[in-house]
């Protein structure tokens, strides 16, 4: 095998006293799906804001393509191609949702692609369509519902054509029919393609989400941590039996993680 | 040539005389440009330059402040920088306007450099604490060396930006319609061409998104600082030139509170607020000055006054107007005119609660 796409390297984290993270350790493949789950507060989140370098790490190393990135800025983080969206949806408020969008056709790493100027708002039109919200291109962003902001978080995160994408519960907000369409959406934009003037090259992904029958779906791996650390890695078949997972989960041994 | 004047007709058409505010905006600068074939009162002219040199300067603090959320309360400093820079190149060097004026706008670049440094870490009210600190240090380095910089009294004998008022009168005129469209066109998020409104925007809206779009915040955000300094600085060195005289009183509080307040009187992070703050609130004091008030009634009058104006218009007189004479289509977005019931694009109906259509 190969070095592979992203390798967190015994990464930790600590708030003051609090220990989120410690000794994380795991790779992503260069055509990998991978599940982040664990319950509340076990520290996902903080794990996909040190990849893309939104905090420093109390100790430890995260590597893109064998590239030490510990700590480079968030902006140099993206245009290597790894885009991420956040749990809690940090939309430009102000500005309307095509523009929002736009924002991430501005950055280097398309510009580099030729044709910039005149195809911003075509390519970030087309992001919106991917994410089913181009219907609400020229409403102000402040407008949106929260699942509208989740999908608007997604779309920016694509409009960077990344080779990574880390998305921290993209399904928050939705309604089942809306949270199959975007688990399919994924699944397509994993096998890359052209998606009007988005160019995808099938990125890996980091997906955290609590709506575990959804994610297991369109996942080929699960990561499990609890209380910062890794407990459990496998195919989703394995994680649903694995004993401790389904504990940690719903703190008793019995049970069912997925119905 | 016929077709082609035709089309730029058309062009004007689609992008000025349809839209109502940008109708008045070009009455207002034809207006103001035409105001000196009226009268030539020295007065009248002064109030139409000095108006001019602060629209310049309140527009650069609104293009940082407003559009690109970096809070400055010392934006006296760049327009300082550059009215002492000039004097002293016209005094010692013998340089006439029209390189002291470049020049000193081009180092107060350099120190919104320097100034923007600090920002690059600093957000909301420590940058804004920090911005207040700046014009203290250059206050302070005028009254050590008064041989060189003329200390609390000012530097004198500025040679005059040219030989009539008149011509100064038109001179900042015509500066001021070309900065103010440069800073217009630099910081509108929807433009085609120019990209860095958009990015200035985003910015000022929530930086680490803009990080998190691949964006590198920390050379717009200079950008931004340096453009800022650049026109606040072309203001200053006009006003050195005019006033033949350049004292630290630009660096004083108040003076970078007046940009400010422009700016918000008018409507903050819209570039005309700040200009029509500017011709609103300026001649209007300007006018008290002709009555024999004592300054502390003047003093109240003004705050009053604008007391109840931002009680009725929050967000700023010239954004209200604009809300009363534009509506934006709900659906396609465009800019319509109030009266108008149904779209001029899309023909949608712009009320909601309008029964009669
Ligand atoms: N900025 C922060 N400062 C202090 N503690 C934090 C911060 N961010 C997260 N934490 C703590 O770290 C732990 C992990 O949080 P988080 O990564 O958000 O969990 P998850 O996303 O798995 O629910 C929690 O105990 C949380 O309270
Ligand atoms: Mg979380």
């Amino acid at each position: 095998m190969g070095t592979p796409l992203l390798r967190v390297e015994d990464v930790g984290k600590n708030f003051g006293g609090l220990s989120a993270l410690s000794n994380i350790t795991f790779d992503i493949g260069d055509d990998e799906m991978v599940g982040l789950i664990g319950p509340n507060g076990a520290g996902k989140s903080t794990l996909i804001r040190i990849i893309t370098s939104v905090l420093k790490p109390t100790y430890g190393t995260v590597k893109f393509k064998s590239r030490d990135i510990t700590g480079l800025p968030i902006s140099d983080i993206v245009n290597m191609g790894i885009a991420s969206t956040a749990q809690i949806v940090k939309p430009f408020r102000r500005l309307p949702v095509i523009s929002n969008a736009m924002v991430s056709c501005l950055c280097p790493r398309i510009r580099r692609t030729g044709d910039w100027v005149k195809s911003v708002e075509l390519r970030a039109r087309d992001a919106l369509e991917f994410c089913g919200i181009a219907d609400l291109a020229l409403e102000s962003a402040s407008v949106l519902s929260h699942g509208d902001l989740k999908r608007l978080e997604l779309a920016r995160a694509i409009a960077t054509e990344p080779e990574l994408l880390l998305l921290d519960e993209p399904f928050g907000g939705l309604n089942q029919a809306e949270t199959t369409l975007i688990a399919k959406s994924l699944r397509r934009l994993h096998k890359g393609g052209r998606f009007g003037r988005l160019h995808s090259e099938g990125p890996s992904m980091l997906i955290v989400e609590h709506k575990l029958a959804d994610l297991m779906k369109i996942v080929d791996r699960v990561i499990v941590i609890d209380l910062g650390r890794i407990i459990a890695v496998g195919t989703p078949e394995e994680i649903v039996r694995n004993r401790e997972v389904v504990k940690a989960y719903i703190g008793k041994e019995e049970g069912q993680l997925v119905s | 040539m016929i077709n082609y004047f035709r089309l730029w007709y058309r062009y004007f058409q689609v992008e000025v005389l349809s839209i109502p505010s940008r109708v008045i905006a070009l009455i207002f600068f034809i207006v103001i440009g035409a105001l000196p074939f009226f009268t030539q009162s020295p007065q009248v002219l002064r109030i139409l330059i000095l108006a001019g040199i602060y629209a310049i300067y309140a527009v650069s603090w609104d293009l940082l402040a407003g559009h690109t959320g970096q809070i400055s309360l010392g934006h006296g400093l760049f327009f300082a920088v550059t009215g002492y820079i000039a004097a002293l190149l016209n005094l010692h060097l013998g340089f006439g306007p029209w390189l002291t004026i470049p020049i000193g706008a081009l180092c107060a670049v350099v120190v919104g450099l320097i100034v923007g440094i600090p920002a690059l870490r600093l957000r909301g009210f420590y940058l804004a604490l920090v911005t207040l600190a700046f014009p203290i240090i250059l206050t302070g380095i005028i009254f050590i060396y008064p041989d060189f910089t003329g200390g609390e009294l000012g530097l004198f004998g500025i040679s005059r930006l040219s030989p009539s008022r008149l011509t100064d009168t038109y001179i900042v005129y015509v500066v001021m319609l070309f900065s103010v469209f440069i800073m217009y066109k630099l910081t509108d998020a929807t433009s085609k061409f120019v990209r860095t409104g958009l990015v200035f925007q985003a910015i000022r809206e929530d930086e680490i998104s803009a990080r998190k779009s691949g964006i590198n915040t920390v050379k717009y955000k200079l950008l931004a600082y340096s453009v800022s300094a650049f026109f606040a600085g072309i203001a200053g060195g006009m006003y050195a030139h005019f006033l033949k005289i350049m004292g630290p009183s630009t660096l004083e509080l108040t003076f970078s509170f007046q940009a400010v307040l422009w700016a918000i009187f008018g409507g903050m992070g819209t570039i005309y607020g700040a200009v029509v703050g500017v011709y609103t609130l300026f001649p209007f004091m300007e006018v008290l000055r002709f009555f024999p008030l004592g300054d502390e009634i003047r003093g109240v009058l003004f705050a009053s006054v604008l007391i109840i104006i931002l009680l009725f218009m929050p967000e700023g007189i010239g954004v209200w107007v604009r809300d009363k004479i534009e509506i934006t289509c709900p659906r396609c977005k465009e800019i319509n005119i109030a009266r108008r019931k149904r779209c001029r694009i899309c023909n949608a109906q712009l009320r909601l609660d309008d029964q009669s259509s």
